[in-house]
């Protein structure tokens, strides 16, 4: 499990390093603008073709490119619905605070739970690798945080029970 | 071949350039400044600082005969810079253009200039006495997306684009009361704005268009990987593609007529050499720093199936850094400009400078062999 998780991240880091070559590019429709064009998507000559990374069904990755913006997006495992509740949860307190990410998008592309935007200006600001490294271990602790969250979740209940169940006793 | 010098002169450069004795470098910190920096007993200090732009600069070029400089930016203008006294007094040029400027380079016999533009078309700019300003005319409707980079041709009427709809097109510039026709160009009686080719090699956009010395031979990158190379500009061009398996290239530089440094995305230039048959391939990088054994890029699959069978993993966590891109060479971002440093009367590029979005100039040299 652990080793085809470690693949998977393997191919998406190095998708990401040949993706993440941005650019400068002023917009080409509007005047003194600069706009990711990943987002516009009026000129199909500036955008790449997207790029999807599947693990199964439930998980994969959609890298989309374009010559000054890049947009990842990430579908996280869901097996139950209590996982479900909680990976939407979590992932809509992540997306509240998302200057506190800089990269983090507001609302994740349909389809997806969590869509990260990164522009030529980071690109400029940040390292390249680190940036990287940050959606990777990003994408490794998503399922680390929700798995634990998932078991807290059933020691509460549990105990809850026992609690409550304490005075038919 | 070594890295002779490295500047940090700004937490990220654009464009660089240096002045024709190359004791000054003028370069954009990415903002709407040029910084000039002098060499003062062995220091550079900022000797001035040219502000008028009001957004980005894109492209600045430094004429070595006329001691010019022209800038060109996103906010659509372009200003000819002339040193008067301790000054740098700028003239605006009407580009006419309505997006932003994107490149801009001095024609060889520097009484021109092009600007290459987001509006999808080519501005040749001619000074005009009459009116004392700079005119331009326009090569419109031939690019079908932004112009990324312009090249002249050393008989000063050829003009080379590259644009993001991966073409490169060569233009004829012939302007009236400007060029003559004795020039000896190898296309005569061309109009101006006439497309002599047009290239269609790249699939994806293309960056850095370059003549060689000679203007035989014309080299420009793609997105896709790719280094392009063309012989015989005119009705039947002879054309080479040829891939590489690093990052993408931006720009590129012609040391001879077989040897070119192409460099990028990878932050390492790279050698790329034509044999005796006139077959370009890739040499080698410059910067000798991949501590790694090549291979285990791609052999992910493989290390990580060796790995296990030794009951180890090759990565542990997400925290190391991708062992096969070793870090602390001379450029840690990715390199967008490659300038050749001419000594006085030699017609040989010994010495080159790059410029990268980490803030360095770093002076190269070539060993003589």
């Amino acid at each position: 499990m652990a080793n085809t998780l470690r693949l998977y991240l393997t191919c998406i880091r190095n998708t990401l390093d040949a993706a993440m070559c941005l650019q400068n590019f002023p917009c080409q429709e509007v005047e003194r603008h600069d706009k990711p064009e990943v987002e516009l998507k009026t000129c199909p000559e500036l955008l790449l073709n997207p790029v999807i990374i599947c693990r199964n069904e439930a998980e994969k990755c959609l890298i989309e490119t374009s010559i000054n913006s890049l947009r990842v997006s990430i579908k996280v495992r869901q097996a139950d619905e209590l996982e479900d509740i909680l990976t939407k949860k979590f992932l809509r307190f992540l997306s509240m605070r998302a200057e506190a990410f800089q990269v983090l998008r507001r609302k994740p592309v349909q389809g997806y739970d969590i869509s990260f935007l990164i522009t030529n200006y980071h690109c400029e600001d940040m390292q390249k690798h680190k940036l990287i490294d940050f959606i990777v271990q990003f994408m490794e602790d998503i399922e680390k945080e929700i798995s634990e969250l998932k078991m807290s979740m059933s020691t509460r209940g549990r105990l809850v029970a026992t609690e409550f169940l304490k005075q038919f006793v | 071949m070594a890295v002779v010098a490295t500047h940090q002169f700004a937490q990220c450069i654009t464009c660089h350039v240096w002045s024709p004795d190359q004791t000054m470098v003028a370069f954009c910190p990415n903002n709407n400044e040029v910084h000039i920096y002098k060499l003062i007993q062995d220091k550079w200090e900022r000797a001035h600082v040219l502000q008028k732009h009001d957004q980005l600069i894109s492209a600045i070029d430094w004429s070595s005969r006329t001691n010019k400089i022209v800038t060109a930016s996103h906010d659509r203008n372009s200003y000819v810079w002339n040193q008067e006294g301790a000054e740098w007094l700028p003239t605006l040029v009407i580009l006419r253009l309505n997006r932003a400027a994107l490149c801009v380079k001095w024609s060889s016999a520097e009484n021109k200039f092009a600007v290459g533009s987001g509006a999808k078309t080519v501005c040749v700019c001619y000074y005009e006495k009459d009116n004392d300003w700079w005119v331009s005319k326009l090569i419109r409707k031939k690019h079908s997306s932004s112009v990324t980079s312009v090249a002249w041709h050393p008989d000063n009427i050829l003009l080379a684009t590259t644009s993001t709809d991966g073409k490169c097109r060569i233009f004829s510039t012939f302007i009236k009361g400007v060029d003559t026709r004795d020039s000896g160009t190898s296309i005569p009686d061309s109009k101006f704005g006439e497309q002599i080719v047009q290239l269609d090699l790249s699939s994806t956009w293309a960056f850095g268009v370059k003549w060689s010395p000679s203007g035989n031979t014309l080299a420009y990158t793609g997105q896709s990987s790719m280094v392009y190379f063309v012989d015989d500009i005119g009705p039947s061009p002879v054309a080479q593609s040829v891939a590489f398996r690093d990052l993408p290239l931006r720009d590129v530089l012609f040391i001879s007529e077989r040897m070119v440094v192409a460099v990028g995305y990878d932050c390492n230039p790279m050698v790329f050499t034509a044999d005796e048959r006139g077959i370009w391939s890739f040499v080698r990088f410059l910067d000798e720093r991949k501590l790694a054994p090549s291979g285990s890029k791609y052999g992910s699959q493989f290390t990580e199936a060796f790995g296990k069978f030794y009951g180890q993993s090759k990565q542990m966590g997400s925290d190391t850094v991708d062992p096969t891109r070793a870090r602390g060479g001379a450029h840690e971002n990715c390199i967008t400009c490659i300038l050749p440093l001419r000594s006085e009367g030699v017609t040989v590029v010994k010495r080159f400078s790059t410029s990268g979005l980490d803030g360095r100039i770093v002076v190269w040299e070539l060993d003589s062999d």
